[in-house]
């Protein structure tokens, strides 16, 4: 051993010191970076008796950072699916019920509270059948309700259409998400092989797959060179051998009744819809496919069905017992030649209107409401009022007891096939509510699951100020050591050559 | 070493539980001032179907009852109308018991009390309640009652006199009136002058009115006959005895032969009285109903009130404490981040 040997190995020391306060420093700076892995500068003791920074570790963890990306992924899906509902509800509206001056609740405007002021003025009707007036009240309510109807499946197809783009910009971020990908992940593959410091790439690419989940689930492979491979969480590829997969939509402009959007494709294998054999189940593209494929359609299909009732309760039949058709009535629809069968009822919510016979805007007789004839005037087979009395309430009776007699309804919109107008249109508020409801109560849980993990997940990895500046303070005196055995070597070698 | 907890998450759990603590405040604020949950929707979900239900049912009950004091108003103006033409009857019978048969004056008498009394009579059942007749059945829109004493001479009146000429072979002012026996007179007034007050004779010459009465939603499922015709048998049977008085009674009949007219119809119009108080009776029992079933839906909708608020309505004074306890929650907060923004080891070292 001799003195130059020990200069070597303070020399070895301050350079150490340096690469510690750099590990440091970098992470005092990203101590505010959300997903910033803390970095650890690894020592070794080297040959001579000296110090070095062999590596720069990374307290990453993977198990807690898979939890933030799923619970991300089911946030997401969550809060598609909640946007687009509450939309959606507030086109029945009772939240915002008011009470009016004469304290009659105001109901909003669902078509079950349209439906119910209809019957109101029937039964005002009902006991002034020769007014003129409360026969117009009839036709003004039996018009609130097919605008209410009109809406809402005008609504339901602005809501697709907004999941739709949606999902287009939602695609065009995971292509490029995955572009990002590629590049980090071929530095990091080059970087492992010639051990190379990868740690930013690695919080990069970690920050990248917290985006990803945002948009779509996903579950990771971490490969032995360092690379990593990305599936959807149905298990379709979406990166692989360094490769990102092309993820594809079309996307619909317009959507109308019936209409069916196109799925998401990976490779040509779509990942969304009832046809994909993998279909995704979190991020926001599966939230907005449900949205616009699923839930969408079927509170539009229970529109179509309560249009459809309106149109067969009222209906008008051959009074003579002979064999003139039933035909629409006070509710009627562009170019109707008959009542529709339950099972074709695709786009009537949207075309329901009041018949122009009995509208006295559209220049029609609302006598025809008491007397009937709505569906033929010309044609005296529909005549209920054969006597012509000023008082004839037995076709008002029958159309009261229509609305809340059983009907039949289909089966594909969700909400059973046997009940009475009144009691479908009420379970249709109930199910777009409590499906609210539960998009809600799902998106606040989920939201709390992605603040635990994140909050977990940072603490395992994170910086703590505190513990960094504890750090620098050990190297400060490490430093000051190192510094005050430097003065005392070149002391012994100044004494040295003085005794020389 | 312990678990470490990093500046990031110490930095931002304090933010995320202010930012929920504002949020409920937004809201508890907006629940204290409206009373009721601030989205009423998303905290009902599935029974928000069951509280519209409750509402509309509401509103439909209020309708009902705003419609039932306008039938109760036809009711009461149809039964004011009857006990009227009773009041009329009981009149004309007295004038009929002051007058002797074949006294001076007596003619002219009954021919001017059968004329006055079914004057009133036409008056009577031609009345209207919201522009209605309320004695047209269902044939509200047309007077129920032929003006018999019309400038053009009425149905009814040509087939009272042809009946009379065919029978005598003489009209009823003709002085050969004298010689009719009483029992003539009687057999033709049970016969065919009585024929001419029923069935198809009395709709075509007397009456526009509807035999179909109104029926009326009272209550939901529960409708009520809620008007009266004039083709009861008690118009038609004063209708009868005052025709009687102002057709024959100035007729220059014998003091037996009046006798057996006057005799005839006080019988009449004591039985129209009579069946008159029967009508009556069935319009009293619709409007007993239709009252009935008003009284039972106000019960209804302040029962329908109660549960709506109990779906509706916040607990007021849950609310406010909890608005108080989200205000000191929130203050800590604040306080906290303050201080945990100074606890940090760059505030004490050396620099």
């Amino acid at each position: 051993m001799s003195l130059s040997a020990a200069l070597n190995i303070i020399n070895s020391a301050f350079v150490a010191n340096a690469g510690q306060s750099a590990v440091i420093s970098s992470n005092i700076s990203n101590a505010g970076t959300k997903n910033y892995a803390r970095e650890i500068a690894n020592l070794i003791t080297t040959s001579g008796g000296g110090v070095q920074v062999a590596s720069v570790g990374r307290e990453a963890n993977a198990a807690l950072l898979e939890q933030v990306n799923t619970s991300t992924s089911q946030a997401a899906y969550q809060q598609a699916l909640s946007d687009g509902l509450s939309t959606l509800a507030q086109t029945v509206s009772d939240s915002s019920s008011v009470t009016s001056s004469s304290g009659a609740a105001a109901n909003g405007n669902s078509p079950s509270a349209m439906l119910a002021n209809l019957q109101s003025a029937l039964e005002t009707y009902d006991a002034s059948p020769s007014s003129t007036s409360a026969a117009q009240g009839v036709v003004t309510a039996a018009s609130d309700l097919t605008q209410s109807l009109n809406s809402g499946a005008a609504a339901v197809q602005s809501v697709r259409e907004t999941a739709d783009s949606g999902m287009t910009s939602a695609v065009n971020t995971v292509n490029s998400l995955l572009t990002q990908f590629t590049s980090v992940n071929a530095t990091i593959v080059s970087g492992t092989a010639t051990g190379a410091d990868i740690s930013s790439a690695e919080d990069t690419r970690d920050s990248i797959l917290t985006q990803l989940s945002q948009q779509v689930g996903i579950s990771t492979v971490a490969n032995p060179d360092g690379s990593t491979s990305i599936y959807t969480d149905s298990g379709v590829t979406l990166f692989q051998g360094g490769t990102a997969r092309t993820v594809s939509f079309t996307p619909t402009a317009t959507y109308t009744d019936g209409a069916t959007g196109n799925a998401v494709m990976v490779d040509g294998v779509p990942i969304t819809g009832s046809s994909s054999p993998m279909a995704i189940q979190s991020g926001a593209l599966a939230g907005l496919a449900n949205l616009r494929d699923v839930v969408a359609p079927e509170y539009g299909a229970q529109l179509d069905q309560i249009a459809n009732g309106l149109i067969s309760a009222f209906a008008e039949s051959d009074q003579t017992g002979g064999t003139a058709p039933t035909l629409p009535g006070l509710f009627t629809f562009s170019g109707a030649t008959g009542v529709p069968s339950t099972a074709a009822t695709t786009g009537l919510a949207s075309e329901i209107e009041v018949n122009a016979n009995v509208d006295p805007s559209q220049g029609g007789n609302v006598n025809l409401l008491r007397d009937g004839g709505i569906a033929d005037p010309t044609n005296s087979a529909y005549t209920y009022n054969t006597t012509g009395a000023a008082s004839y309430t037995g076709r008002i009776a029958q159309l009261i007891s229509a609305t809340t007699s059983t009907q039949t309804f289909s089966a594909a919109a969700g909400l059973g096939t046997s009940s009475s107008l009144s009691d479908y249109a009420n379970s249709s508020v109930s199910w777009l509510q409590g499906q609210n409801q539960a998009a809600s109560n799902q998106l606040d849980y989920q939201n709390s699951l992605v603040s635990q993990a994140t909050t977990a997940s940072s603490n395992a990895t994170g910086v703590n100020l505190d513990t960094e500046m504890t750090n620098m303070l050990t190297i400060e005196n490490s430093y000051t050591t190192t510094a005050k055995l430097l003065t005392t070597v070149s002391a012994m070698f100044t004494s040295l050559l003085n005794a020389v | 070493m312990a678990s470490i907890v990093s500046t990031y998450s110490l930095g931002t759990a304090m933010l995320s539980s202010m930012a929920q603590a504002q949020n409920q405040l937004t809201q508890l604020t907006a629940e204290a001032s409206s009373g009721q949950y601030a989205d009423l929707g998303l905290q009902l979900g599935d029974q928000s179907g069951y509280e519209l239900s409750l509402r509309n049912q509401t509103n439909l009950l209020q309708s009902l009852t705003t419609a039932n004091s306008l039938t109760v108003t036809n009711l009461e103006t149809a039964q004011a109308a009857i006990d009227s033409m009773r009041t009329d009857a009981q009149n004309a019978l007295t004038s009929l018991t002051s007058i002797t048969a074949g006294a001076t004056g007596a003619a002219s008498s009954l021919q001017s009390a059968g004329t006055n009394a079914l004057q009133s009579l036409i008056a009577s059942a031609n009345v209207t309640s919201n522009g209605q007749y309320v004695f047209g059945g269902d044939n509200t829109g047309v007077a129920p009652m032929a003006d018999y004493f019309s400038a053009t001479t009425s149905a009814a009146k040509s087939a009272i006199d042809a009946a009379f000429q065919t029978t005598f072979g003489f009209a009823p002012t003709s002085a050969s009136a004298a010689n009719i026996s009483s029992s003539q007179m009687q057999s033709f007034i049970s016969g065919t002058f009585a024929n001419l007050f029923s069935g198809a004779s009395w709709t075509s010459n007397w009456s526009s009115a509807s035999s179909t009465d109104v029926t009326t939603q009272i209550a939901p499922g529960e409708s009520a006959t809620t008007s009266t015709d004039l083709n009861q048998p008690g118009f038609q049977q004063l209708a009868e005895g005052y025709a009687m008085l102002a057709e024959f009674g100035g007729s220059s009949l014998s003091s037996t032969t009046q006798q057996a007219v006057i005799t005839a119809a006080s019988s009449l119009i004591n039985q129209g009285v009579s069946s008159l108080t029967t009508t009556e009776a069935t319009l009293g029992s619709a409007q007993t109903r239709v009252t009935d079933a008003t009284t039972s839906m106000s019960n209804q909708l302040t029962i329908l009130q109660t549960q709506i608020g109990n779906l509706d309505n916040v607990n007021a004074s849950a609310v406010a404490v909890q608005l108080n306890s989200l205000s000191t929650q929130l203050e800590t907060a604040y306080q906290l981040t303050a201080q945990l923004q100074k606890m940090s080891l760059a505030q004490y070292l050396p620099v």
